[in-house]
Formats: structure tokens, C-alpha cells, sequence
């Protein structure tokens, strides 16, 4: 095979091949951030104890400490997902697909820097006599404080990624190469997200609402990319157009 | 006569010639897109309602070295406290919209410095985003919960007032970046073929403003000054798109001549 013509499959299999890997990234971005914000905290907070909580977190150290870096590879993973995503809706709307990767970029900051608040309670019951100022009560305390902090980070996090799912959902919509309805859904269930810039409402809609139209709005596109990726020829023949 | 001829005929095929020329360059200029001034005047204007309509909000509540008022107002009016952050985080929306509008503007005047220039914005956005944490944090001590009973009411005032204090340092940081980003705007604006150089100048002094608050103490000494040139120099480039847009013909020679079309 001459180096052309196999230059020329790698340009045929690469919308293709992105949009794979998008969903793939997508998958793993769900599986490893969930893992260390949903599954752990879950597993561990006692809502409202701290006693209760921080013995949990220092009898699962090793969880805890999975968890937190399980949270920080879900935040490369949601980058890689997030420049996947622009590199294939570019030719839909340049500006529009640039100001989503801008959008995520920052929500993804954030969701590094709950990191931050995560690892507190670590800190603090780990402290030994360097915090012996503070009583036991008031360190537990401390630590359930600094983990309803990561919650609140995390409200911060998912308004940006709200937004991006809006204008990917969008570009999604307005491209000839990925069906119409996965567009919508996935700014539904951004519209959701959305109301986490007012937390109170946002808890008061998570069951069932946020959470059915996350679920129908993330899971047949994840499938999709991974499944279908998109469709090659339209791909190029939007990009080809918006070259002009 | 025949060298009249001949001058006549060699002066035609000269204009046609450079007539044809015209053409193919006007074609090139005229298939680039237009450039979204208005909008971006449009973006900008929402961008400071919501900017000033947030810090507005918590005008009255925050008594400065006065931690129980403070806690106080902040339990009385809850729901102004958060609508403030919420309006806080809409305004940094708006303004990675902006940037990003920005960023297609100044573009065709340097690549390079127009990135760069995104990429000082988005890091101060971020900062912004993450700072309004500190924004809503008082509401975690103040709330209530048994399991804080084992701190006094005075302490966790405090806690709640310094939460504040570190929500505004967090603005002197992105304030920083803010300047960055101004700086660099200025410069593209004065480069630029299809904006008045003024508007430029303008700008680049607002952005040394901001810059002071690398030193928190000397901004806050020269803060009416830097506030009233930021006002100036943001507001006259605000409305000037938003009135007389961008000079279309000069911008999209700049553009091609840049060499890119979409």
C-alpha cells in the first residue's frame, strides 16, 4: 500500500474513529467521576454525623484516596471527551463549538479543584497533634464541612457543563451527521444541570427529573458514538462546506 | 492615430486586467463572513447587567467587620444571597461568550495574540467560577446543622465573614487576569485597521488598572481612578460595537490578507 492511500484511510476512518473514541472517553469520564463523587461519598458521608463520617474515612482510607483519584482521571477524561467533541462539531458552527470547548475547559477546572475540598477531611482527622488546637468534635465537624463544600463546588461544575451540553446538543441538532434527537436530549438534560445555579431547586428536581433527562440525554449519545460514531461522508461533506 | 490606437488598446487591456484583479481579490474579501461586532456589543452589554446586577444584590447584606449583622442579613435574605452567586456564575457564562467572540474579532489582526489573549480570559474566568464558592459557602456554616453546635455562634460568624473576604480576594486574582486580557485587547485594537485606535488606548490603560491588584493594598489606594478609566475604556468599546459595529470592508481585507476565510 502506498503511503497516500494509506494516508488517505486515516483521513476517511478518522471522523469515524473520533467520534469512537469520544464516546468512549464520555464512558470513562461517567464510570471515574462517578465512582469518586457519587459512589464513595455515598458509601461513606452520614448525612448530617460527623462522628459517623469520619470514622467511615479513616476506617476506608484506601477508598478515600481512590475516590479522590478517581475524580481527578475523570477530569482528563472529560477533557479528552470535551476536545473530541469540538474537533468533530467544528464544521457545524466554528464559533459556537469553540465557545462549548471554552465553556468545559472551565467547568473543568472546577471540577479539579473539588479535588481540593475532597482530600480536606483526609487532612484534618489525619492531622494528629498539629490540630490538637481544635477538639475531636470540632475536626469531624470540620470534615463534614469541607465534603459539603466539594458538593457545592461540584454544583458550580455541573452549571458549566449544563451549558455545554446546551450548545453541544445544539451543534448536535444543526449537524448532518449524528441523529437530530440526540442533540435535543442532550440539551434537555443540559437544561437540567443548568438549575444547579440555584442548588435549592436543582436538589428539589433531581428525582425524578434531572436525573431521567441526564439519563436519556447522555446514554443513547455515548452508545451512539461508540457504537455508530458518525456518519463519515456527511462529516466531510459539512467540513468541506464550512471551508468553502 | 495608429500609436494612439495602440496606446488606447494597451491602456484597455491594462484596465481590464487590473479590473480582473479587483475582482478576484473583492471575491476573496467578500467570501469571508462578516464578523460578529453587534453581537458582541450585544454579549458585552449583557455581560455587565449581570455583572453589576449580581454584586448589587448583596449590597445591603455584608457589613464589613461586623460578622453577627452580616450573618444576620445573609439567614434574612437567603434567597437574594444565592440568586447573587447564581447571577455571578451567568455573568462568567457571558463573558467566556466574549472571549470567544472576541477571540473571531481580533483574530485576522494576530492569531497568536488574540489565543493568548482567550487564554488569559478563560483562566480568569475559571478563577471567577471557583471564587463564587466562597460566595455561597457562608450559607454551609451559617445554615444551622446540629453537628456545627460544636462551635460557637461567634465562631462560625466569623468563618462565614472570612469566606467572604476570601470570595473578594479571589476577584483580585481574576482581576489580574482581567487586566491580561485588557491589555492584550488594547493592543489588537490599535494594531487593528477597523477599529479607532483610541478605543485601544483605552483599553490598555483600563488593563494596567487592573493590574495593580497584583498589589491588593495600592489598587484599592488608586481604586476610583481605576474604576472610573475601566468604566471609560470598557463602556466606549462596549457601545461602539454596539452602535457603529466594526469597519466590515477593512476588517474583511484584514482577514484575508490574514489568510484564513472562515
Amino acid at each position: 500500500m502506498s503511503t497516500t492511500v494509506m494516508m488517505k484511510r486515516i483521513a476517511e476512518a478518522s471522523p469515524r474513529f473520533k467520534a469512537r473514541m469520544a464516546g468512549v472517553f464520555q464512558l470513562l469520564e461517567a464510570l471515574t467521576a462517578g465512582f469518586g463523587q457519587v459512589i464513595v461519598l455515598d458509601r461513606l458521608v452520614v448525612a448530617g454525623n460527623a462522628a459517623a463520617t469520619a470514622a467511615n474515612i479513616l476506617g476506608h482510607e484506601r477508598l478515600f484516596w481512590l475516590g479522590f483519584a478517581s475524580l481527578l482521571i475523570g477530569v482528563a477524561f472529560h477533557i479528552a471527551w470535551a476536545l473530541l467533541m469540538y474537533e468533530l462539531l467544528k464544521p457545524v458552527n466554528r464559533s459556537l463549538s469553540l465557545l462549548a470547548a471554552f465553556v468545559i475547559l472551565v467547568g473543568c477546572a472546577i471540577q479539579a479543584l473539588t479535588g481540593l475540598f475532597y482530600l480536606a477531611p483526609l487532612l484534618i482527622l489525619g492531622g494528629g497533634s498539629s490540630l490538637s488546637a481544635f477538639t475531636t468534635e470540632q475536626l469531624q465537624a470540620l470534615a463534614l464541612m469541607f465534603l459539603k463544600l466539594n458538593q457545592y463546588a461540584y454544583n458550580i461544575e455541573l452549571v458549566f457543563y449544563g451549558l455545554w451540553c446546551v450548545l453541544t446538543g445544539y451543534l448536535i441538532f444543526r449537524s448532518n451527521f449524528l441523529p437530530r434527537i440526540l442533540g435535543v436530549l442532550l440539551a434537555i438534560s443540559g437544561l437540567g444541570y443548568v438549575t444547579y445555579l440555584y442548588p435549592p431547586l436543582a436538589y428539589h428536581l433531581f428525582l425524578p427529573y434531572l436525573a431521567v433527562a441526564a439519563a436519556l440525554g447522555e446514554i443513547p449519545l455515548e452508545l451512539w458514538l461508540i457504537v455508530m460514531g458518525v456518519n463519515a461522508q456527511r462529516w466531510k461533506e459539512q467540513a468541506s462546506a464550512a471551508e468553502g | 492615430m495608429i500609436a494612439a490606437g495602440n496606446h488606447s488598446f494597451c491602456t484597455r487591456a491594462v484596465q481590464s486586467r487590473s479590473v480582473a484583479g479587483a475582482r478576484t481579490m473583492s471575491d476573496t474579501i467578500s467570501s469571508v463572513p462578516p464578523p460578529m461586532a453587534r453581537i458582541t456589543g450585544v454579549v458585552y452589554l449583557l455581560y455587565f447587567l449581570t455583572a453589576v446586577s449580581g454584586e448589587l444584590f448583596i449590597r445591603g447584606i455584608i457589613v464589613s467587620g461586623d460578622p453577627a449583622a452580616t450573618a444576620t442579613n445573609i439567614l434574612a435574605h437567603e434567597r437574594l444571597f444565592r440568586l447573587s452567586a447564581a447571577v455571578g456564575l451567568i455573568a462568567t457564562a457571558l463573558y467566556i461568550a466574549v472571549t470567544v467572540l472576541f477571540y473571531g474579532l481580533f483574530k485576522p489582526v494576530n492569531k497568536t495574540v488574540a489565543l493568548l489573549a482567550a487564554f488569559f480570559s478563560l483562566v480568569g474566568c475559571a478563577i471567577q467560577a471557583f471564587g463564587s464558592l466562597f460566595r455561597v459557602a457562608p450559607l454551609v456554616v451559617l445554615e444551622g446543622s446540629p453537628y456545627l453546635s460544636v462551635f460557637k455562634v461567634d465562631q462560625l460568624q466569623t468563618v462565614a465573614l472570612m469566606s467572604i473576604k476570601l470570595n473578594v480576594q479571589a476577584t483580585y486574582i481574576y482581576l489580574v487576569f482581567f487586566g491580561l486580557f485588557n491589555l492584550l485587547i488594547g493592543y489588537l485594537i490599535f494594531k487593528s485597521t477597523f477599529l479607532p485606535r483610541i478605543l485601544g488606548v483605552l483599553m490598555a490603560l483600563s488593563g494596567l488598572g487592573w493590574l495593580t491588584f497584583l498589589s491588593p493594598s495600592l489598587a484599592n489606594y488608586l481604586l476610583t481612578y481605576i474604576e472610573v478609566l475601566g468604566i471609560i475604556a470598557e463602556a466606549s468599546l462596549m457601545l461602539w460595537l454596539l452602535v457603529k459595529g466594526v469597519n466590515v470592508q477593512r476588517w474583511k481585507e484584514q482577514s484575508s490578507a490574514a489568510g484564513w476565510r472562515s
